[in-house]
Parts: C-alpha cells; structure tokens; sequence
C-alpha cells in the first residue's frame, strides 16, 4: 500500500496541469482518513483513483466543471464509489472537466482550462481531460471519467495512457450526473490495461438502484493470452478515410502488422452508416442533455443567482449565468429538436438512424468479426483554442468514438505510437458483454506495440 | 435554414434560461450551422419503418416495494440554496391576469 502522504504529494505537484479541482488541504486530509479507513483485505487496496467531477462523492464536492454546482456537496456517492472503496481503493480528488461533460477539450470547464501534460500549449481531450493528464503525469495509476461520446477514449488517446468505455448496463449510472442518459456510461483510464481493467472489474456489476444496468455478475478479468491466435479483427473501412492523419494511419498500420503476427486474422468490413453517427449523436445528445439538466433551477441545490422578481426570473438568471456557452447552446439545440413541428425531422430521424448504426455493428459480429480496431481519434491532440470558435470541427473530434456509444457497445483506446511526440490512440470494439475479449486482445497488443516510439 | 433572433429567444425562453442581446448574433448563427450539420439525417432514406434503438435491458425491471433507509446522508437543508421548515424557499410565481 502506497503511503497516502505520498499519494497526495504526488497529486499536488500535478498542480500546473489545472486537472485537480480539490483543493491540496482537503486531499491531504481526506487521504489520509481513507487510508485509516481502507479496507486491507480489498483487491484495490491502497490504490488511489482519481475521479471526474460528475460522479457523485460524499468525500469532496461534485460540481460537473459548472458555475450551476459550485461548492455543491453531495448527500450521496456514486454505486461505482461505493464498490471502489469496498475494494480497499482510495478516492484520490475530482477531476476538472468540461462543463457537464459537454466538450471535447476540456476547455469548456468553469473552473480553467486543463494542459496537456506533455506540451502546454495543447488540449488534453476531453472531457474527461484531467482524469487522462492526472494518470499521464503518473499522478494516478487510474482515474474514472464518463463516456456519452467518447469523453474518456479521446482523451486517453491524446495523453497515451488506457481508456475503457464497458457495454452500456455494465457499470451503474447511479451517482453519476445525467449528460446523455441512453449514451453515459462510467469508464476508466489507466496507465496500462490491467489497470484500468481491474477497476473496471470493481466498478462492474448489478445495482437496483439503476435500472438500466445489467443484472449480470461484475466482469471478469481475462488471463494474459500468449497470441491473438484465434481472433478475428474486424477493420472498418469508414475509419481509415483517404483524409486520415499519415502518422495516425501508419501508427494504426503497424499496430495490425503486429496483430497479424501474434496470430489474429484480419478482414476488411464495412460500417456503412458511419457518415451519420456523429450528426445522430448531436441530435440525441443535447436532447436527453435539455431533459436532464433542466433541474438546475437554483431551487434544490448548486448556488441562486441574484437579480429575481418571481420564479421564472429566478430560474432564467440562474441558468442563463450558471451554465457556460457550449452547455448553453447545446441546451438550446436539444430544445430545438424536441420542440413542436420539429420533433420528427430531427429526433425521430436520429433515433432511427441509431437503430441503423446498431444493425451495422450487429452484421460485421454476425460475419465472424469478434472485434474492430480502428484509429481513436483522426489526429494527435490539438493546439487549445484552435476549436473552440468552431462547435462542427470539435464535435468532428469524436467522429471515431461516438459510435460505440450509439450502439452501447464496449470500447477502448490504448497508446499505439507518437507522432512529433504525441501519443496516437488505437481502438477495440467488442460485442455487447464481451469486455473479457477486447481487453484480452487488448493486454496482448499492449505487450508488443512501441507505444512511445515515433509510428 | 437558419434559425433568427426571435427563435433563439422563443427556444431560450422553453429552457428557462436568459440571453444576453449582445451573444445573440454569435447564438443564432452557431445554432443554425449546428442545426444545418444534423439536417442531412432527413436526406437518407429511413422510410419511417425503421425502428428506434435504445441500449439497455429489454424490460424493466422494478424494486421490491419495500420500505429502504434513505441513501442520503444528510437533507436538503444543507444543500438547498434556501429551505426552511421542511419546504424549499422561491420567490412569488408572478403576477397573473
């Protein structure tokens, strides 16, 4: 077990990256009461994991990166909080985030922007971006974040560390603040899959207090398998377009190239409603987003704002000075879609394109294909600032990940290479309920890439 | 298509929040190339037979109608912005005619 003096210091110096948003005193202190307290026969004892500002803990606030929850003190954790600490695991402080986890930078978030841990002057992803540059800087060994689009894939691809999105219904939602509820799920970032994977593991498993998740038994974590022989990898043409970054594409090239050697049969496969998935996901998102977070009125809990006359006043000054611009406008477009005369062009619409990209994951697993591998993200992390003016560009960030999260399957990212010194992520899609066999795959392919060396 | 001043206003006024004069040009033209982008859902085929995809359990399924300790900690006094005597403090609703 890891001295929780060290582990606080070892956070605290972390400090320049603005990825913690609890204050050094209040980590110090609570560390070491959770050390006192920890369980020391839990398979995560005296682990620290760091974890995202909209999950729910009793030990520090929770205020989603928004104005609207600052200073707002949980009356309840998180189910996956409960089962971290059960397991002996330390929760090591809250994450900055993009506000509601609406962002793909993590520069959305009230409380400042969070660098990239290997050059400043870029973004880190997002929007679990200060879990992701917590574990890079070696902070953590693993953090939690959430995933609606790919809030914890695209950020462990920019800072080269593991990030696992499970099946929809592994993990309880319980705790964690609603951003896209038919989209959320809790993920974990690790510096290596087995970390990452044994948290995964804890956090897994039926809940009754959320009735979206499974009533299946916690996952169990595969052996480290000697090939992938046996394995068919599925790549999907759609995620290796003509316009794909050149070192992304190498780097993913040679990753298959290993693949291959270890054993794995390799085919081409088709996605075809790929094109659509990221303008289905900005209708859907930000209309179950418009939906959750109308319950920040400034009535039951977060701060008020002043100026008020009669209630509407107040819940209009609250909102409209409580949530920032990306939350704001996507509150507004999820209103639009849901709004009267518009609700089956746009809503409907996407509803049903998403049952169209589901059956297109269905029918390559139904042609023999156990995974896919595809590129993370299309390009290294990008300069802060350079997207932000541009909602379309930065939604188009996601274009790779958010497809996992429309059809609820799991999905992954581990480090496959550099390019000029960032790291490129490569992801595994697995079939519903089968995270044993992605992170199988994984651990291998972990085992054999270079990936800290230039693709 | 794109979506005018009065919209965003109308749309701003269905979620409850206010817009300031001055970032409404910058709104009005960031949702319209938003709303712009999503529209090319209505150019595929769906023929309306499709039908919608929700991930998750196939049923719901419902809790034994037990009575359960709360799970919170502690009560909305604590994290209310103004609760007294058991209710949550609001201005008056407005004037009606």
């Amino acid at each position: 077990m890891s001295d929780a003096r060290a582990v606080a210091d070892r956070l605290v110096k972390a400090k320049r990256l603005n990825a913690l948003l609890t204050p050094a005193k209040d980590l110090r202190k609570s560390l070491l009461a959770q050390a006192a307290a920890a369980r020391t026969t839990g398979v995560l004892y005296g682990m620290p994991v760091a974890v995202k500002d909209n999950i729910c803990t009793l030990e520090f606030t929770t205020s989603c990166g928004s104005k609207i929850l600052e200073g707002y003190q949980s009356p309840y954790e998180a189910t996956a909080i409960t089962k971290l600490k059960a397991a002996g695991a330390l929760i090591a402080g809250k994450t900055n985030c993009d506000e509601f986890a609406m962002g793909s930078s993590t520069e959305h978030s009230a409380y400042g922007r969070v660098l990239h841990p290997l050059d400043k002057t870029r973004v880190p992803g997002g929007s679990s971006g200060g879990s992701a540059a917590l574990v890079a800087a070696g902070a953590v060994p693993a953090a939690l974040g959430s995933d609606t689009g790919g809030s914890v894939r695209q950020p462990a691809a920019f800072c080269g560390v593991v990030g696992m999105k499970p099946t929809y219904g592994r993990v309880s939602r319980y705790g964690l603040v609603a951003f896209g509820s038919s989209l959320d799920q809790i993920g974990v970032l690790g510096r290596s899959v087995h970390d990452a994977a044994r948290v995964l593991s804890v956090i897994s498993g039926r809940d009754p207090r959320d009735s979206t998740c499974e009533d299946r038994d916690p996952l169990r974590l595969p052996n480290v398998p000697e090939s992938l022989q046996g394995f068919v990898i599925g790549l999907p043409k759609e995620y290796f377009p003509a316009e794909l970054d050149p070192a992304v594409r190498r780097a993913c090239d040679r990753a298959i190239r290993l693949m291959k050697e270890l054993g794995a049969a390799v085919r081409e496969v088709s996605l075809p409603h790929t094109p659509y998935a990221v303008p289905t996901y900005y209708v859907i998102a930000p209309a179950e987003a418009s939906s959750n977070l109308a319950r920040y009125d400034g009535v039951r809990y977060g701060p008020r704002f002043d100026g008020h006359q009669d209630l509407h006043a107040l819940y209009r000054t609250t909102r409209g000075q409580g949530f920032g611009p990306e939350v704001r406008r996507r509150i507004l477009v999820g209103t639009y879609v849901l709004s009267a005369g518009y609700y089956d062009a746009y809503y409907r619409r996407a509803q049903q394109m998403r049952a169209l990209i589901a059956q297109d994951f269905r029918n390559a697993f139904d042609r023999g294909v156990d995974l896919l591998f595809t590129p993370t993200v299309p390009s290294p992390a990008f300069k802060a600032g350079e997207k932000l003016s541009d909602p379309i560009a930065m939604y188009m960030s996601d274009i790779f990940t958010v497809t996992a999260n429309l059809a609820g399957l799991p999905a992954m990212s581990l480090p496959i290479g550099r390019v000029k010194g960032l790291p490129i992520g490569g992801q595994l899609i697995g079939q519903a309920f089968l995270e044993d066999e992605m992170i199988e795959a994984a651990y291998a392919l972990e085992r054999v890439v270079p990936a800290t060396d230039e693709a | 298509m794109s979506v005018s001043r009065d919209e965003v206003l109308r749309i701003a006024q269905l979620a409850e929040f206010d817009v300031d004069e001055d970032s409404l040009p910058e709104i009005a033209e960031q949702m319209s190339r938003i709303l712009d982008y999503v529209a090319q859902l209505s150019a595929i085929p769906t023929n309306g037979t499709v039908k919608t995809f929700v991930p998750g359990p196939d049923a719901i399924r419902f809790r034994p109608d037990e009575v359960a300790p709360s799970p919170l900690m502690f009560g909305p006094a604590h994290f209310a912005p103004a609760f007294k005597e058991g209710f949550f403090v609001v201005p008056k609703l407005g004037q009606f005619e």
